[in-house]
């Protein structure tokens, strides 16, 4: 579409703006990570000029960055030295995994449904959307004696579980309208040239719809890494992620700000090289999901 | 010199170290002659600031005392191997335990000890699975006062662990240590012990006295003191500075705290004998109406407040006082976290108008403005391993470790009578970060002001929602008046308690 | 062709095989949940027993006559369709606006994501204290632009506290249906435009013929996935007001929370959340009737 070049102008201001606006609560927040309590409660409130200090960090990921003494002089709420860095690792495992697992089953099920007409189709998709319904406290107590039974409380392979099966009805959707939009009259060819459904799937239809299992596994990954009631009703002490960890910075003697925000800051980080990994195929993939009405 | 004479003279040293009042050098030939070098300070000679130097990490060096180590060592034996699991609130002994202390044990037993830091709410959800599928997924419970009557069932007596397994008792832990007055405000419910008294924040007042002298004013001792002197703080310095700070966040159990101090305070009381809501009688509207007077004198965002927001109040300068944990006294003193370093004051809590006694209460709820909120820790009955689980609740609550708590968790109020004797904690009363200079306070008004909520199984619905949820909406001006607002949750806490 | 050839055919061309994996999970994991919810609504915790107990309809009797429900009720559709529709709106106002190529709009594209990788629990404590009314940012800048008076605290005054709660799941979630919808954009063919373009058509007539039809697939996909996480609106609530002041912004899913964990009323906390869900249902269903989606 052509725009003047003063439109051109106001709308670049415009987007920078919106997104400015949007981001100000990121700066503010990664800025907290960066404080002392008493820059952070101060009137008026501080934007930028504060004494920046690294101590938080040092005292989430007990590692000394050279300016303070590491977190050996202070009761961290979190419990002590390198309590948060293997959070972080729980939080990248359990969201990496969860998500090929939902992917993988999402994926061999859209497919199906996508190119496969059978009775009650409908009602079926409808059904699989309704498993996201449930509220998560009414899931999580059952789950709980479930998974108490199994073996699973407190364990990779459960919250994996959990986290994949949440993301199904999500992951089916979006893939099934990915998977519609590559024309059907390429599989019947291939199916007439005597390929079997399982070869085309591999090597035809999967290829073309990799944008869109990419955008599919980014959302995924982001609601696995930010989901707070399961993890926190299935986990007890030897694995946690990010968002229940970050509740630990509540104590009794008041809210841990300036670690809670230092956490928070960091766990941005590797959620965040994930998005830009598939940045590219997620615009393109979300794209060709909606060519067909 | 004895072991513990060497640490209680370090730990002197250290102090003075702390203040400023003696060199880094001077302090490292001190201690070395101590035979405690720097290494045993864990603070290195690398190019760390030592003006900076906190207490706790000097105290590094102070440690359980040789004879609890050697009597883990020999019954801790037959458990090695056993792993232990705990879930407890985010307070500054579970704080030290985990981050500092259990190490020890750990050492000594070989037995593992995992502990999960969780707020309140989110242990309560924890116990409450564990306890009603009977799994035994914990092998310990924190529980705290408002829950006592809740899990009374579900822990064993402590006093009975002792007579039933006297080889696995702790010689010297002496269970008639704790404090009368926790055993009675936490501990008990019926006849039983629901374990022993674990930590005690309690409601202590605290003051700016920079700002008190300033004004003329003294410390409050009555009610109506305190009500005016926050007037006439707020008066000449608000909205820079406000009187009083208090808790008032709607629906949060703090605001139900604060409002049962208030209410004891004036005459009255959360049960009649008879069991039915008595916060609507004569001195219940009383109390809430001075409540609302005193509010009109606090910050605006109090309404939003649980303790956090209160504490950070006052810590940050922006109220001259509270009625509220003792626990924040400590931070307050941190001069890197907050601006009021040195300059607030601990006293008991004001004298109440009129006092009802226990016999004019339900419910076992004691009346007093220091207000409780003490927990106990206590062994799952449920446990897989409950010999272990009783050796760890025994090391975590006797006297030495407590000590250590004391001091390395940041001046927090010990429940044991002999540990605020203790020269180590007595050695941290000075201005700075973790002081003790508040626990006489403490302990004063633990033995003569305390107030403990009622015990019932209902009180955690309505400590935590029934009450500060009107509460909330009355000072939100969702009520026409307090006796309406009184009223309202009379009725409501008639129909939770009817079933 | 071979014979087996033939046969692996006719099997994979059941959707079966490619469908049990997605379905034994689910089954498993949900309609094990749901039964045992629906078995839990007709009976409640006995604290005393330490166990459950048969107590018929009392439960859903309860429900009826529960004034807290009710109002939790009001709450929830109130919160879902106010952030539905600024969701919507702004969602589809910024996906418009972002979709060109000028400087550093992919970037801008990018960074707009980041909203969404932040734990809503984190979210919630990051607005608590930017709306806090004595250290807040956001107080102090509504404070300075005269939008607010400092007297009045947003998360405890009934009349504002849910716009505090909304300014967070808003801030949040836009990004999430500016995503959507960009890509849905960007898919559209170029033809229809062009040949409005040369009818003289102004842009607000092509939004409006063109742009809305051709998205409303995606529109449908958007607002069904959102619409249901709002419906169980729960983190926010929870971490910024506790439901309060009052009752102003005391949703459904907290009230089931709370009844299950803090009350230890399984029964009850199970009613809750069947009711939750059947609304859910309903509305769902509705909306994919009027708007004819067919999967």
């Amino acid at each position: 579409m052509h725009m003047s070049a003063g439109q051109r102008t106001l709308r670049t201001i415009a987007g920078w703006l919106v997104v400015g606006l949007f981001f100000f609560p990121i700066y503010f927040w990664t800025s907290v990570a960066f404080r002392d309590a008493k820059d952070i409660f101060s009137w008026p409130p501080k934007f930028f000029e504060f004494p920046p200090t690294v101590r938080n960090f040092e005292q989430v990921f007990g590692i000394s960055l050279g300016f303070g003494f590491g977190n050996q002089d202070v009761v961290t709420p979190g419990g002590g030295n390198f309590y948060m860095a293997p959070r972080l690792w729980d939080s990248i495992v359990i969201a990496s995994m969860s998500t090929v697992l939902a992917v993988v089953v999402a994926t061999l099920a859209a497919y199906s449904l996508s190119r496969m007409d059978f009775r009650g189709r409908h009602h079926f998709v409808n059904w699989v959307l309704s498993t996201r319904m449930m509220p998560p406290v009414a899931v999580a107590v059952p789950m709980f004696f479930i998974f108490k039974q199994f073996n699973l409380l407190d364990t990779y392979t459960g919250i994996i579980l959990v986290h994949g099966l949440m993301n199904l009805p999500l992951a089916v959707l979006l893939l099934k309208s990915f998977f519609d939009d590559i024309p059907a009259e390429i599989d019947e060819s291939a199916l007439l040239d005597g390929a079997s459904r399982w070869t085309i799937f591999r090597r035809i239809v999967l290829p073309m719809a990799k944008g869109g299992i990419a955008a599919t596994a980014v959302l995924c990954f982001i609601f696995s890494w930010t989901e707070f009631l399961f993890v926190l009703t299935l986990t007890q002490t030897s694995i946690k992620t990010v968002p229940v960890v970050s509740s630990t910075f509540v104590t009794s003697i008041g809210t841990a700000w300036g670690n809670m925000a230092a956490l928070g800051a960091a766990a941005i980080v590797p959620a965040f090289i994930v998005i830009m990994l598939v940045q590219r195929h997620l615009v393109r993939g979300l794209t060709m999901g909606s060519l067909k009405q | 010199m004895k072991d513990k004479d060497r640490k209680l003279y370090l730990s002197s040293l250290t102090d003075k170290l702390v203040r400023g009042e003696m060199g880094r050098r001077d302090f490292l030939r001190l201690s070395g002659a101590l035979g405690l070098g720097a290494g045993a300070l864990g603070m290195g000679l690398g190019p760390r600031p030592y003006l900076g130097v906190s207490s706790a990490q000097a105290q590094e060096a102070v440690q359980p005392s040789a004879d609890v180590i050697a009597w883990l060592k020999e019954v801790g034996k037959p458990f090695a191997g056993t792993t232990l699991k705990l879930a407890t609130e985010s307070t500054p002994p579970s704080n030290a335990i985990n981050s500092q202390l259990k190490k020890y044990f750990e050492e000594a037993t070989g037995i593992k000890v995992e502990i999960e830091v969780l707020p309140l709410e989110q242990v309560l959800q924890k116990l409450t699975l564990d306890v009603a599928s009977s799994l035994g997924t914990y092998d310990l419970y924190y529980i705290d006062q408002s829950w006592a009557a809740s899990f009374s069932q579900d822990v064993f007596d402590p006093r009975e662990q002792i007579s039933a397994k006297p080889d696995l008792a702790m010689p010297n832990y002496n269970i008639d240590d704790f404090l009368p007055a926790l055993v009675d405000g936490i501990a008990m419910y019926e006849d039983r012990m629901v374990g022993v008294p674990y930590d005690i924040p309690i409601f202590i007042m605290i003051y700016r006295k920079d700002v008190y002298e300033e004004l003329g004013l003294k410390a409050p001792t009555t009610f109506e003191e305190l009500y005016n002197n926050s007037k006439a703080i707020t008066d000449k310095k608000g909205p820079n500075l406000f009187g009083y700070a208090g808790q008032m966040k709607s629906g949060h159990y703090a605001l139900e705290c604060e409002w049962t101090s208030m209410l004891w305070g004036h005459g009255g009381s959360i049960f009649r004998t008879d069991g039915t809501f008595s916060g609507n009688d004569e001195q219940g509207i009383a109390a809430l109406d001075y409540y609302t007077k005193l509010k009109a004198t606090m910050p605006p965002g109090v309404d939003g407040w649980t303790w956090d927001g209160q504490g950070q109040a006052v810590a940050q300068g922006v109220a001259a006082s509270m009625l509220s944990w003792g626990e924040f006294f400590p931070y307050f003193d941190d001069p890197t976290q907050t601006k009021v370093s040195g300059l607030c004051e601990a006293v008991i809590p004001p004298q109440p108008i009129a006092l009802r006694t226990v016999k004019d209460t339900g419910y076992g709820e004691i009346p007093g403005v220091g207000h409780q909120g003490g927990s106990s820790l206590a062994v799952s009955k449920y446990s897989k391993s409950p010999d272990a689980a009783w050796l760890f609740m025994q090391w975590a609550t006797c006297a030495d470790t407590q000590a250590l708590i004391t001091v390395l968790g940041g001046g927090t109020g010990p429940t044991r009578a002999s540990v605020y004797d203790d020269p180590r904690v007595k050695a941290n009363a000075r201005v700075g970060a973790g002081t003790t200079r508040h626990l006489p306070v403490v302990r004063e008004t633990i033995a003569k002001y305390m107030g403990s909520e009622p015990d019932l199984p209902e009180w955690a619905q309505l400590s935590s929602d029934t009450i500060p949820v009107s509460l909330g909406k009355y000072f939100a001006g969702g009520y026409g008046s307090s006796k309406e607002a009184m009223d309202d949750i009379a009725a409501q806490v008639g129909e939770v308690l009817k079933g | 062709m071979s014979v087996a050839q033939v046969k692996r055919i006719s099997i994979s061309d059941s959707p079966i095989p490619w469908l049990l994996p997605l379905v034994s999970l689910l089954v498993v994991f949900t309609i094990y949940p749901l039964i045992y919810n629906i078995w839990l609504s007709f009976h409640e915790f006995v604290p005393r027993k330490r166990a459950l107990q048969f107590v018929g309809v009392d439960n859903w009797v309860q429900l009826w006559n529960d004034a807290r429900f009710w109002s939790s009720l009001g709450v929830t559709f109130a919160y879902f369709v106010i952030a539905l529709a600024f969701e919507l709106a702004l969602g589809m106002a910024i996906a418009l606006l972002l979709d060109a190529e000028l400087p550093g709009f992919g970037a801008l594209r990018a960074f707009l994501s980041l909203t969404l990788v932040i734990p809503p629990a984190i979210a919630g404590m990051m607005f608590l204290l930017m709306e806090d009314p004595q250290f807040g940012a956001l107080t102090y800048i509504l404070n300075s632009l005269g939008l607010l008076d400092k007297s009045i605290p947003i998360l405890a005054t009934s009349s504002t506290a849910l716009a505090g709660v909304l300014l967070a799941e808003i801030w949040q979630w836009t990004p999430f249906m500016v995503l959507i919808f960009l890509a849905g954009l960007r898919s559209l063919p170029t033809e229809p435009y062009e040949a409005a373009m040369i009818d003289g058509a102004s842009s607000f007539q092509m939004f409006r013929r063109l742009t809305l039809p051709m998205m409303s697939r995606v529109i449908a996909v958007a607002v069904l996935i959102r619409g249901i996480d709002l419906f169980r609106v729960f983190d926010y609530v929870f971490v910024m007001t506790s439901g309060g002041p009052g009752t102003a912004t005391y949703s459904l899913s907290l009230y089931a929370w709370q009844q299950t964990f803090s009350f230890i009323k399984w029964g009850y906390g199970a009613t809750l959340s069947l009711v939750s869900l059947v609304i859910i249902m309903v509305l769902a269903n509705i909306f994919i009737k009027v708007f004819k989606v067919r999967w």
